[in-house]
């Protein structure tokens, strides 16, 4: 019955969370995701804040809960294309794009990808490693299932040949499965800024210059280089580290005039990290405020100077330059506490861009009739009163796609325990 | 000391149609780390600059030369994340330094040669003489006394007139 | 297309030759330029220092002066450039300033309108005449020349006057990639050359433009490409002065666009034309010119 049928779009840790809530609770979910995998960015870092533990060790299971849960079914590689109706009886077209492998034969044992002739960048790894043509975006993916970039695959056959589980089926077709639902929760997420608009920094044009999340999977044992922390343009253990602070967040030359509300505590999380891994690696954050609020914060800030020798220098730098030979980067800066304009050259530099709404979130929005604010972030029907539930009855959101006013993990998950219990009430009425 | 700062002078910048930036900037320097004159000499430092006036260091600004090492190149506005717009603050104690009697030699000399000529550097006769050769129209000052009538109406009359 | 055409004052003051490669390229692309009477000097950055209300109305007069003639503005000089798209779009945008304006050229008997737009010299042949007209007005291209641009800091910045980001360079390079010769990136091309303290800290002025050389000379190009003639002066005469005070050699000839266009559609520059660039360029150009 749709009153007791509720669909959740974007599988991330808030996604998920809501997700295992009402499937507790005797509601059964559909869980739809984009990529092959839920996980979503949690799934993409190496430690979380501020406990340090393994993100992944913590997300894991609750992702093999998703799976496993009798009243849970993950729709992945599968995007929500019409929604119709209203609260307590939504038809909504969800198209499964086909990933050309049974994920119900597919063991996961990856002979096919060994096999297969074709490597391109790898976007689980923000593009810094590669993966093949068929692939599993990481190791703990779940469903735990191949599946075929059709875009990229030149249909040599191998990975069919060569399945043990005769599970590669090239023939599948794309599949529109139309489902009743008595509430919808939106919890896609966010993306990051993208720093080539800030053409004085360099990024794109710097090899060394890379952006946090594309550190994460540096720093991350599943990520391309097996968790060292390497330089990419040779190599090299980086030496003098360097992050930037507010690229695009507070900058209204490009509408991010809001703070991440999460940078600075993830990037002195960083910054502790690679000093406790590489005692003789210098870190230096960039900043203009440090914005280390709530419980155990200003202690870990405070921790990061006195204990880790972290350097902070307030500032926010004007423009980057490379050394062609060495391709070390010299960030000029005004340090503000000195009053001295200076240079100084490191050998890696972090940027801490902008969260900002995913490209696809308007088009989600004008699927679902709900409305966004100015910034693109899915709007509260009421910030105060009701929280997250969007302008649509019946649909509701968690997580950074309602905004930066969310902000780490345990935000998110407050956020998706905050909507599952929403939708039990809104739908125990109707 | 504390006594001879003046606590108006932030928004006595802001109040001019230059300086309203003032009241945004968060003093994160990255104005400074672009200017091209602050990598050149100490002396000019934009951040500097606008955290002065928003101390109220009206005495150790206004009669200066600390107005004048802009190269009103704009690369600070550009770079502000607030629309504190230095370039524009700059021109704004520019015109209060020069309404002090601050002003140098060369901008002087330049808004004379403005007021007495429509033009703030004129041809000389050798440049006259090849332009007539060339045939190419006049070099006249056909505006004059329309620009003298503005200039009397704006008060720039008085500050070129005067010593 | 017609325009007003605002010289300026430096350009009849000391750079003629600028002054007539435009008038002779640009009738030929089919541009035709109407010059404005009795116009005033545009009010560039040292006046705007003076008095701001003085700037707002002698700017204003000259687009008032256009707007009588029905035409759009076309500027040489940055600064010009700068000074009169700056209050023409302060003014059409804000009413309460515009009246204020207006009561001052009441004095004069003149009333702003916004009617008209301004616009400089790159934004006509990129925009007006456009670069495949160009390249087809070109006899025989000038190859084998590497230069570095110099659009200049008002063609360019603010941004959010100048609308779209990295306006100026794109189009300037695309315009000097059509005659042939090639642009080359160099180190903070978006640096100001010194022009707005020369005459004011002449000292300052010099050490600008001394870093502005060094990194073209890094980058290691045989001419600077200009469009502003205060970029020019201070790129040009700048270099012997750079030359006299910290005793460097750069070598770096200064040639306008609209020379190296002028070249390229197969026109010879005259003599004295080719003295008034204080670096030579007869080493690069030899048998063009």
């Amino acid at each position: 019955m749709a009153e007791k049928t509720v669909l959740i779009i974007g599988g991330g840790v808030s996604g998920i969370q809501a997700s295992l809530d009402l499937a507790s609770r005797g509601y059964k979910v559909y869980l739809v995701e984009k990529s092959p995998s839920i996980g979503g960015r949690m799934a993409q870092l190496d430690k979380t804040f501020p406990t340090l533990d393994c993100s992944m060790c913590i997300l894991a299971p609750k992702m093999i809960d998703c799976s496993h849960h009798a009243n849970v079914q993950l729709l992945t590689y599968s995007e929500v294309k019409r929604v119709k109706g209203s609260r307590g009886n939504f038809l909504v077209t969800v198209l499964r794009k086909p990933r050309f492998v049974d994920e119900t034969k597919c063991t996961g044992c990856g002979i096919c990808a060994d096999h297969c002739p074709v490597e391109v960048p790898n976007e689980f790894d923000e593009q810094l490693g590669m993966r093949k043509a068929i692939y599993m975006p990481f190791p703990q993916a779940v469903p735990r299932s191949m599946t075929v970039d059709k875009a990229n695959c030149i249909e040599c056959g191998l990975c069919q040949k060569m399945c043990q589980a005769g599970a590669v089926d090239l023939k599948q077709e794309p599949k529109e499965v139309e489902l009743n639902v008595g509430a919808v929760i939106v919890s896609i997420g966010f993306d990051l800024f993208d720093p080539t608009q800030i053409p004085t920094y360099g990024y794109g044009r710097y090899r060394n210059l890379i952006t946090s999340l594309e550190l994460e999977r540096l720093l991350c044992a599943s990520g391309p280089t097996g968790g060292h922390l390497i330089r990419p343009s040779d190599g090299k253990i980086p030496r003098k580290i360097a992050f930037i602070q507010c690229v695009g967040s507070r900058d209204r030359r490009f509408g991010t005039t809001y703070c991440s509300s999460i940078c600075c505590k993830y990037s002195v999380k960083d910054a502790v990290l690679i000093r406790e891994h590489e005692p003789n690696t210098m870190v230096t954050i960039f900043y203009i405020d440090l914005r280390a609020f709530g419980k155990g914060f200003q202690e870990f800030v405070n921790r990061a100077k006195s204990e880790y020798g972290v350097r902070f220098v307030r500032s926010s730098p004007g423009e980057i330059m490379e050394d062609p030979v060495t391709k070390n980067l010299a960030i000029w800066y005004e340090d503000t506490v000195a009053g001295r304009i200076e240079s100084t050259e490191f050998d890696l530099v972090v940027l801490c861009p902008a969260l900002v709404p995913r490209a696809d979130a308007r088009e989600l929005a004008k699927v679902l009739g709900a409305e966004v604010d100015s910034y693109g972030f899915f709007k509260a029907a009421d910030i105060l009163t009701n929280p997250v539930d969007t302008t649509v009855p019946g649909i509701f959101a968690c997580g950074y796609c309602l905004g930066p006013k969310t902000g780490d993990i345990p935000d998110s998950i407050m956020q998706g325990s905050a909507t599952a219990a929403r939708v039990a009430e809104v739908l125990e009425r109707v | 000391m504390l006594s001879e700062l003046d606590f108006d002078f932030m928004q006595k910048v802001a109040n001019t149609p230059r300086g309203k930036g003032i009241l945004l900037c968060i003093q994160c320097g990255r104005c400074s780390s672009g200017c091209p004159v602050a990598r050149l000499t100490s002396e000019h430092n934009p951040r500097r600059l606008m955290e002065m006036i928003i101390l109220g260091f009206k005495k150790d600004v206004l009669p200066t030369q600390l107005p004048w090492y802009c190269l009103s190149c704009f690369t600070c506005l550009d770079r502000c994340p607030q629309g504190g717009d230095v370039g524009e603050v700059m021109f704004a104690i520019r015109n209060l330094a020069v309404r002090q009697g601050n002003i140098p030699a060369g901008v002087a000399a330049q808004a004379k040669s403005l007021y007495e000529t429509t033009r703030v550097i004129n041809p000389i006769r050798t440049a006259l003489d090849k332009r007539e050769s060339l045939g190419l129209g006049r070099i006249t000052t056909d505006g004059l006394e329309e620009v003298q009538k503005i200039l009397k109406k704006t008060g720039m009359e008085k500050i070129v007139k005067s010593p | 297309m017609k325009y007003a055409f605002f010289l300026g004052c430096l350009i009849p003051a000391r750079e003629l030759s600028y002054e007539v490669s435009v008038r002779k390229v640009l009738p030929k692309l089919g541009i035709e330029l109407v010059d404005m009477e009795g116009a005033n000097c545009c009010a560039p950055f040292s006046i705007q220092s003076v008095d701001h209300a003085s700037w707002m109305a002698l700017a204003a007069r000259n687009l008032c002066l256009a707007e009588e003639m029905g035409l759009d503005v076309m500027t040489l000089c940055n600064d010009c450039y700068e000074s009169l798209l700056m209050v023409n779009t302060i003014l059409k945008r804000n009413p309460t300033l515009r009246n204020q304006v207006n009561q001052i050229l009441s004095e004069v008997g003149k009333e702003y309108k916004g009617k008209v737009d301004v616009k400089n010299l790159v934004d006509v042949l990129y925009g007006d005449v456009g670069v495949s007209k160009i390249k087809s007005a070109i006899k025989e291209p000038i190859d084998g020349l590497k230069v570095g641009t110099q659009p200049g800091c008002h063609m360019t910045k603010p941004k959010r006057i100048h609308f779209e980001v990295l306006r100026g360079f794109n189009d300037l390079d695309a315009l000097v990639q059509a005659t042939g010769v090639e642009s080359v990136p160099y180190e903070r091309k978006e640096m100001c050359c010194g022009g707005p303290l020369r005459d004011i800290n002449d000292d300052l002025a010099r050490q600008v433009s001394r870093q502005k050389l060094m990194a073209l000379k890094n980058a290691e190009v045989q001419a600077v490409v200009t469009v502003c003639p205060f970029c020019f002066l201070q790129l040009d005469l700048g270099q012997l002065e750079v030359k006299r005070h910290f005793n460097e050699e750069y070598n770096l000839p200064v040639i306008h666009f609209i020379e190296l266009l002028r070249i390229g559609m197969g026109m010879k520059l005259e003599d004295w034309e080719v003295k008034a660039h204080r670096i030579p360029i007869t080493g690069i150009l030899k048998e063009r010119i």
